[in-house]
């Protein structure tokens, strides 16, 4: 397939929610292979951009374009066709399952579910099974989850839910990951095992990632490029090491010395 | 102890996935198979004909209302009428000189179909909701039923269903029937095995957890729960098929009303969510507790010399059935199926106590 000139482009994305204006006319676009990062302070409207992205909460302005084509406004269900997988920022996995089948239900665009299939596992589904497996397996290798491949997933630590999210957007193969701050309440060791997780992915799966997170250093760190949000409004945009030395981005996130002094 | 997990090295992942690891697990279903294929030669009639029989059968039910409520986490509280279609539309077809095996299919089919009407606008809404719009088609269908002659033969009439024929062969002996409801309630139970293990039964549990989640995946959710309401309303619908045939041998429309719907609310409920094995002890379960209840209530009123009133005497075990069904949602929530789950934990490591999880 050819290579689109972007991966994800947002133009002039307006969501409201009754009064409140959770994202004003914000726009961005993502060049295949990059890692973005998106950060604002609590309630900036990153999670919302998200979800406007995957469907959840159509934008009611604005267009949002995946490899050229536009997404605007698609159902979540629909997405995950497209190539863009995405993990939550409260962990979202299923209870009652075991770690492999969370991961292999990130398969299921790939499978054929049916009830007859199902009636006739020996003869039919298995073969389906065995081969998205093999698929499934070659993740858990990746991201090291072999140890607890079969425990039911409640029993799993938190820093391995994470990992074990972000293998079940990982066994789709996307060509977009949206991670939602996936670094939340991990440790600086489990920290630095997901950016490299994150620089793995990107270098031997060819993708683009957009990092939602607010771990300032890991941002820093591992991006390319990024988009500072504040009450839903795009206040600086590039380089990490520029973006963040923006004198807006310094004031939404410690306030404005003048503010103080009054 | 028993359930020895010791040498149990999976080469391949078809063997990973198979549906007894322990060796232990595959003996019971073996030796269950067994006893359940030669119940005819060891049971009297009396026991075969009304204790083995409607179990088998309700098991079925409770099993094809489990993949609805247990894995796709949708209640249903009009299964009752499901099985009242299929049962119906069997004996009209069969009748009418369908074969019986064809007739149990289609009778499957117009339940799954009516079933998915009904579901489509139910899915709509969640939770208690979707549980009263199915309660609407409970008596919706019961009306139906009982108020056009041409589907009951008048609201009193009783519908004699004719002999089974399999393959042309006429099925006229209580072993015959009791074999096709075992043979039928072993198709469904090798389903609902396989749906544990597929990609089908995973979409199923996911929409249940996390419908969000799951549609980021690719799942639509209200495809699913449609679906899981067509193959439930199928398998329901036929089991009331066999329901009419093998045990009541004849049809009324009281056979189906809602507290027979309650009633397979409860095995399933009683029995474990989620849980194939537990819907077999649930409709168990529900079956006999009544009796034994009556028994036993009998037997301690008499014991401590009192004499009640034979209302009240009928009353009792009522009152201690239901206290059962609240019992088991208080202490129990995932039924027997969940205590025999405890036990076998407890032997799969015994007496290495330290090693349990």
């Amino acid at each position: 397939m050819e290579a689109a000139a972007t991966s994800l482009e947002c133009q002039g994305v307006v969501r409201k929610f009754g009064g409140l204006v959770a994202l004003k006319d914000v726009s961005l676009s993502i060049a295949p292979g990059q890692i973005y990062g998106l950060v604002g302070p609590n309630g900036s409207g990153k999670t919302t951009l998200v979800n406007a992205v995957t469907g959840f909460y159509p934008p009611q302005q604005g267009r949002i374009l995946f490899e050229g084509r536009d997404i605007t406004g698609r159902k979540p269900h629909t997405v995950a066709k497209l190539g863009i997988a995405r993990t939550f920022q409260n962990l979202a996995l299923f209870r009652g399952m075991s770690v492999l089948d969370n991961i292999m239900m990130g398969r299921h665009i790939h499978m054929r579910p049916r009830a007859l299939s199902t009636l006739l596992y020996w003869w039919w589904a298995q073969r389906d099974e065995i081969r998205e497996r093999e698929v499934v397996e070659e993740v858990i290798d990746f991201l090291q989850l072999q140890d607890v491949r079969s425990e039911p997933i409640e029993t799993v630590p938190l820093g391995l839910q994470k990992r074990i999210e972000l293998a079940r957007a990982l066994v789709a193969q996307p060509r977009l990951l949206i991670l939602d701050e996936p670094m939340a309440g991990m440790n600086q060791e489990e920290k630095e095992y997901m950016a490299r997780f994150i620089l793995d992915a990107r270098e031997e799966r060819g993708l683009t990632v957009l990092l939602i997170e607010h771990h300032m250093d890991v941002v820093a760190a591992i991006c390319d490029q990024m988009t500072v949000l504040c009450y839903g409004e795009k206040i600086a945009e590039g380089r990490p090491a520029d973006a963040l030395a923006d004198q807006k981005v310094i004031e939404a996130y410690l306030g404005s010395r003048n503010r103080h002094a009054a | 102890m028993f359930y020895r997990l010791s040498g149990i090295k999976h080469v391949s992942y078809a063997a990973d996935r198979q549906l007894w690891p322990v060796p232990f697990d595959r003996y019971l279903v073996i030796a269950a198979v067994i006893l359940g294929i030669t119940a005819p030669f060891y049971l009297s009639p009396l026991y075969l004909g009304s204790y083995m029989l409607p179990w088998i059968i309700w098991a079925t039910a409770a099993l094809s209302l489990n993949l609805l409520m247990g894995w796709a986490g949708q209640i249903h509280l009009g299964f009752a009428a499901v099985m009242a279609i299929g049962a119906y539309s069997a004996i009209h077809l069969a009748r009418a000189g369908v074969p019986f095996e064809l007739a149990l299919l289609l009778a499957g089919l117009l339940s799954a179909l009516i079933g998915m009407i009904f579901g489509a606008a139910a899915l709509r809404v969640k939770g208690l909701y979707l549980a009263v719009s199915t309660l609407a088609m409970q008596y919706m269908i019961d009306w139906i039923i009982s108020h056009v002659p041409a589907i009951s033969g008048g609201s009193q009439a009783t519908l004699q269903t004719p002999v089974i024929r399999i393959l042309g062969f006429p099925v006229d002996s209580d072993a015959g029937r009791y074999w096709v409801a075992l043979a039928v309630c072993a198709l469904v139970t090798i389903f609902m095995l396989n749906v544990k293990r597929t990609s089908f039964g995973r979409a199923l549990v996911a929409v249940r957890e996390k419908d969000f989640a799951a549609a980021i995946i690719g799942v639509n959710p209200f495809y699913y729960k449609l679906v899981a309401f067509w193959v439930s309303s199928f398998l329901g619908g036929v089991s009331g098929a066999v329901l009419a045939f093998c045990y009541y041998r004849a049809v009324t429309p009281e056979q189906f009303h809602l507290d027979v719907s309650i009633q397979a609310v409860a095995m399933v409920i009683v029995g474990g969510m989620g849980s194939i094995l537990g819907s077999f002890f649930g409709a168990a379960l529900v079956l006999l507790a009544p009796i034994v209840l009556n028994n036993f209530v009998g037997w301690f009123v008499a014991a401590i010399g009192l004499s009640l009133s034979p209302e009240v005497l009928a009353l009792i075990p009522l009152i201690l059935y239901g206290g059962l069904i609240v019992g088991f949602l208080l202490f129990e929530p995932l039924g027997l199926a969940k205590i025999y789950d405890n036990i076998r934990n407890y032997f799969l490591v015994w007496p290495f106590r330290h090693a349990r999880r």
